[in-house]
């Protein structure tokens, strides 16, 4: 009871539903149209056929009197079929016909009339004893003579027409309706049924299965067209969620970790209270871990704001090649202080739509982790090689050294936040760099490459000149 | 030096006018943007200092009606939003300079103390003199007690920044602002390894150093 319930509620029922009423509307005003242009057919052409009669009688009378005429009603009366007849003297006193009776009014005054009679047989042989019973249609007229004639047909007939056109709408209309619910009702059931597997792994995700897929059929319908979008969608909310997770996670662990250093040195200070240099010193680099936190913090923040792409409103035309002077500008001191060269190599004017501090940024990034992790060796070349690389309709900014690089397998997951390799961990860090060169480059609809330089790493921010196409 | 703190936490409020204090600066506070605007209306300061998110009356819009009513006091906006975009609205509302919380005492310290000098006249001077060291801002030369100096050109704009502020901590992160036109921290020390190489130049085998680093906040050139 319950399903047939749901069933009737659905879309398709109702639009089911809906279209059937229209039909039978149509259907009734369609066959009431005929039904009544046949009907008007039929009472003219009773109305000829009374007139062809009146004529055919008026010109036995002219031509054999009284006498004529009612020999040729009898003959009329005679005949099979729905004719009446019937003739008075000028008394009103009935001489010929083949009905019992007639209103004096019909018989006084001339012109068409109906009106019910009864005969005095039935029309036609075995017709039942009460099919004598009719109602007539009829003209009267009065003969020059004063006799009175009355010629009409039974118009039972007539209505049996009718009738039978009703019975025909009846059955027209409830075929329609029967058809109409069962065919609604079994595509209402077949739409419910997708709908249902849908509702299904909705249920199941809501209740916490983030794998949980739509069914998708063979059919290639509209309904496996939204089951792949939503497929689609569902994935993406996955991946979104796995790297929440993961974020979560990690400021959970790298946040935490600092705050309890934090904390253990606070605590230590207030312990050696007595001694005020070293509690001066406990306090001194609590401070530095506070503020290695609050860098921490802001730049997760700010992997968060690129992320969402809130500062995609600062793009503007920026000269990529003014981007890297400016960095290397920056870094040759602490370049060379590491012992290590710095090379650009770019031409001038390569202009990009970009956000100038958040491309900057990611190259000072970029930079830092070259100086960083390169060290000079005896084995390699001490230099970091700042490159903007024009290709196709992107911009590549690069950053190649000759330090330990990166190994195939740890390339994508450098990009993610927090990690650091473990031959980082060494040095200070918050393993956020790349993912903020992620973040820019996802930011511009770029991307970041990592590959070996043969010894080294080589890191690409890839950049479109047009990040909106 | 007489400032004006509009802040709404008072334990943060309580802790910068007690350090303002001791830093030798008269300071008044207002708890909310209404009592600020009309302090700041009635009363003549050296420097507002005015956080964003205020009661009764937002930090900007306290700014900005300030600056309707032509006062130009120079304003230091306070606020937890950092990104380039809200600074540029911040600036844009008429404030002279934005620090992001949350941040250290000494950087506050130096930004109040370089504003409320923004009006002297080392703004438009064309040539800035500390102890024996000149720089002509015209023909771009440097020299210290007779001997020329040769600087790159972001050398200048350094020791250029750090003269117009002689007597004043400037801070690194000052330094990147207005010489390298950066509002982030890098991760390393890249403003130290500049400044030791500007000291080399300018210092090296002079009895009177000039470049002063000053601890836990920046650098300060002064004879």
């Amino acid at each position: 009871m319950n399903s047939l319930f749901r069933l009737l509620r659905t879309t398709t029922f109702r639009l089911t539903v809906v279209f059937v009423v229209i039909f039978v509307i149509f259907a009734v005003a369609v066959l009431g149209y005929a039904a009544y242009q046949a009907s008007i057919q039929v009472q003219q052409q009773q109305i000829a056929a009374i007139e062809r009669e009146l004529n055919t009688l008026a010109a036995q009378y002219r031509l054999r009197g009284t006498a004529g005429l009612i020999q040729a009603i009898q003959r009329f009366a005679q005949g099979p079929g729905p004719g009446i007849y019937y003739v008075t003297d000028p008394n009103g006193f009935p001489i010929a016909g083949n009905v019992l009776d007639v209103p004096a009014d019909v018989l006084q005054h001339p012109g068409q009339h109906t009106f019910a009679y009864e005969r005095d047989r039935p029309f036609a042989e075995g017709e039942s004893a009460d099919m004598t019973r009719g109602v007539a249609f009829v003209r009267s007229f009065v003969l020059p003579s004063g006799v009175r004639l009355v010629v009409g047909r039974d118009i039972v007939e007539r209505r049996s027409f009718g009738g039978i056109i009703v019975q025909a709408f009846f059955w027209g209309v409830a075929m329609i309706v029967v058809f109409g619910v069962v065919a609604g009702a079994m595509s209402a059931r077949r739409v419910l049924s997708r709908i249902d597997s849908i509702t299904g792994t909705s249920e199941a995700i809501m209740s916490g299965n983030l794998s949980e897929r739509v069914p998708v059929t063979q059919r290639n319908d509209e309904f496996d067209r939204l089951a792949t979008s939503l497929n689609a969608m569902l994935d993406r909310i996955e991946h979104l969620m796995a790297g929440l997770k993961a974020v979560t996670d990690n400021i959970a662990h790298d946040l935490k970790t600092p705050l309890t250093r934090l904390r253990n040195r606070l605590e230590g200070a207030m312990r050696d209270g007595d001694n005020p240099s070293s509690s001066a010193e406990a306090l001194e680099s609590a401070i530095e871990e506070s503020e290695r936190l609050i860098a921490t913090f802001n730049a997760l923040l700010l992997i968060a704001r690129v992320e969402a792409g809130s500062t995609a409103g600062l793009f503007e035309p920026v000269d990529v090649a003014d981007i890297v002077t400016d960095v290397a500008e920056l870094y040759q001191p602490v370049a060379e202080d590491a012992g290590l060269a710095l090379k650009v190599e770019a031409a001038s004017h390569v202009m990009v739509r970009a956000s100038r501090e958040l491309v900057s940024q990611a190259l000072v990034n970029l930079v830092e982790n070259a100086i960083k992790y390169a060290p000079p060796s005896q084995s390699s070349e001490p230099v970091v090689e700042i490159r903007v690389i024009e290709q196709g309709a992107d911009v590549v900014l690069e950053v190649a050294d000759h330090g330990p690089g990166i190994a195939a397998a740890d390339r994508q997951r450098v990009l993610e936040r927090f990690v650091r390799l473990d031959e980082a961990r060494a040095e200070a860090g918050s393993g956020l760099g790349l993912s903020l060169v992620a973040a820019v480059a996802h930011l511009h609809n770029g991307r970041v490459e990592i590959e070996d330089n043969n010894p080294g790493a080589r890191l690409r921010l890839v950049l479109p000149v047009h990040p909106t196409s | 030096m007489k400032i004006l703190l509009i802040e709404d936490d008072r334990e943060a409020a309580n802790y910068i006018i007690k350090a303002l204090e001791e830093a030798g600066h008269v300071t008044h506070h207002a708890s909310d943007g209404e009592t600020g605007l009309a302090m700041a209306s009635s009363m003549d300061y050296d420097v507002l200092v005015v956080d964003r998110m205020l009661p009764r009356r937002d930090g900007l819009s306290v700014i900005e009606a300030l600056r309707t009513d032509n006062v130009a006091t120079p304003v230091l906006i306070l606020s937890a939003l950092g990104e380039v975009d809200d600074r540029v609205t911040g600036l844009r509302a008429g404030g002279d300079d934005y620090l992001t919380k949350p941040y250290a005492f000494s950087e506050l310290l130096a930004r109040i103390e370089v504003l409320a000098r923004r009006s002297s006249p080392a703004e438009a001077a064309t040539s800035y003199q500390v102890g024996d060291l000149t720089l002509d801002r015209l023909s771009r030369k440097v020299d210290r007690a007779g001997e020329p100096i040769q600087l790159q050109p972001r050398e200048f704009r350094l020791l250029e920044f750090l003269m117009k502020h002689a007597g004043q901590v400037v801070t690194r992160t000052m330094l990147l602002e207005n010489v390298w036109d950066y509002h982030f921290d890098p991760q390393t020390n890249v403003i130290d390894v500049h400044m030791s190489r500007l000291r080399a130049k300018i210092d090296r085998g002079k009895t009177t150093p000039l470049l002063h680093t000053v601890r836990g906040a920046g650098y300060m050139i002064r004879e």
